[in-house]
Parts: C-alpha cells; sequence; structure tokens
C-alpha cells in the first residue's frame, strides 16, 4: 500500500469516527468552526478596512492606454 | 443550539408558529459528519399563512425575550436563527413528516434525511449535492426513497441528472 493510499485511508478512518459522534457533538464542533471562522472573517474585514484603497492592475492599464 | 429547541418548542405551546422542524445543514449532522455552517436554518408553518408579515409574531416573540434580530436571522445563544416559512409541498410534507430528537433532554424537531436530500435536490448548489451524497454514504437514505419523493414532488428529470452525474459508477 502506497503512503497516499495509507493517508487516504486514515482520512477515511477520521471522518467516519466523526459521522459516529452524537448529533449534539458534531454540533459543538460546528459551533467551535463557526467561531473560528467568524474571527478570520472580521480579522479580514479589520485589514481591508484600514488598507489603503488601491486600484487594481486592469483599472491602471485602462488609465494607461487612454493616454 | 439547546436553547435553540426549548424557545422553539415554547414558541409553539405559546400559537406563534404552529410546527418547526430543523433543516439544513444542522439537520445534516444528525446524519452524517459535522459540516461547516454559519446558521440555523428552521423551517416553520405559521397559524395564519395569508398575513403579509407572516414573521412578525415569530421576531416579536423572541425579541420580548431578549433575542434580537441579526440581519435574516435571530441570534439565539450561540447560533444566528433563520426563520424559513414552508416554501412549496415539498417543504410542507418535510415540516409535517419531521422527527422528534432528544437534543440533551429536550424534544427538537428535525428533518428527516429523505427529505433533506429531496430539499437539497430542489435547491441544487454544489453544496446540495454534496449533501446528498453525504446523506447516501451515510446510509440514513436509499436512492429509492430519493427517487419515490423526487417523482411525487416534480424532481424526476432532476434525479435522473444527478444519478448520471454522480452515481453512475
Amino acid at each position: 500500500m502506497s503512503e497516499t493510499q495509507k493517508l487516504l485511508e486514515r482520512q477515511a478512518g477520521w471522518q467516519k469516527g466523526r459521522a459516529a459522534l452524537t448529533w449534539s457533538e458534531k454540533i459543538r464542533m460546528a459551533e467551535a468552526v463557526r467561531e473560528s471562522v467568524a474571527q478570520l472573517r472580521r480579522a479580514r474585514l479589520l485589514r481591508l478596512r484600514s488598507a489603503p484603497l488601491k486600484p487594481s492592475t486592469t483599472v491602471l492599464r485602462k488609465l494607461e492606454n487612454r493616454k | 443550539m439547546k436553547e435553540v429547541a426549548e424557545l422553539l418548542n415554547a414558541m409553539c405551546s405559546a400559537g406563534v408558529i404552529r410546527e418547526y422542524a430543523l433543516f439544513g445543514a444542522i439537520a445534516q449532522m444528525r446524519y452524517t459528519e459535522p459540516v461547516a455552517t454559519p446558521d440555523t436554518e428552521v423551517l416553520v408553518a405559521v397559524p395564519d399563512p395569508q398575513r403579509l408579515d407572516l414573521l412578525k409574531p415569530s421576531y416579536e416573540y423572541c425579541a420580548a425575550r431578549g433575542y434580537q434580530p441579526e440581519d435574516e436571522t435571530v441570534r439565539i445563544g450561540a447560533w444566528p436563527v433563520q426563520f424559513v416559512p414552508f416554501f412549496n409541498p415539498l417543504a410542507e410534507e418535510a415540516l409535517e413528516r419531521a422527527e422528534i430528537d432528544n437534543f440533551e433532554g429536550v424534544a427538537f424537531r428535525v428533518v428527516r434525511a429523505d427529505h433533506l436530500a429531496a430539499i437539497a435536490l430542489s435547491s441544487g448548489r454544489a453544496k446540495d449535492y454534496a449533501r446528498i451524497l453525504g446523506l447516501l454514504e451515510s446510509g440514513s437514505v436509499t436512492r429509492e426513497q430519493i427517487a419515490r419523493l423526487a417523482a411525487r414532488h416534480g424532481l424526476a428529470d432532476a434525479w435522473t441528472r444527478f444519478q448520471a452525474r454522480f452515481l453512475n459508477e
């Protein structure tokens, strides 16, 4: 069995294990993931808001072509 | 989520909604592995389906108990909850035939796996197709059960296309 096959089998086993959890355990996992994703989104929004707006390369090219 | 179950049961007892059933990703997780989802979707039947502002009494009931609206959802504990009045005969059937699960000691109505699959088939987005495959793989629903529901609800062609695309080995 190749390393890739072993890796895929381990992953499949892990996923099956998660499917066997109780419904409330799965919901708690989803809740934790949701919070992490929300934090990442908030951080990304903050970064975007604080970064100065730059025109895209496409817009710059169009402007240069007009000259 | 227990808080959501308790509130929905209380809304039923108070007559604010006639019936409810959890659907979407949270209901899916009852049968499959956990999936990431931003909110909780709840199918609801209201006592007066003719009124224009169908969900106003629900929002008012929630607000009076400190659960505030957040975009198109209501924040209940950790979860934004979206109330969705049933939107077609399939969703109505899913709501009527939902099962009652015991969620940490609280009764919680959940849409059955076959109806979840059929609703996903009718939505037809990539993530919905992934949901159907997940439900089939979990053994919570069979191809025959989906085919029967699809035939009854005008989704036979969609089911044929789905099978040709994803299930023909």
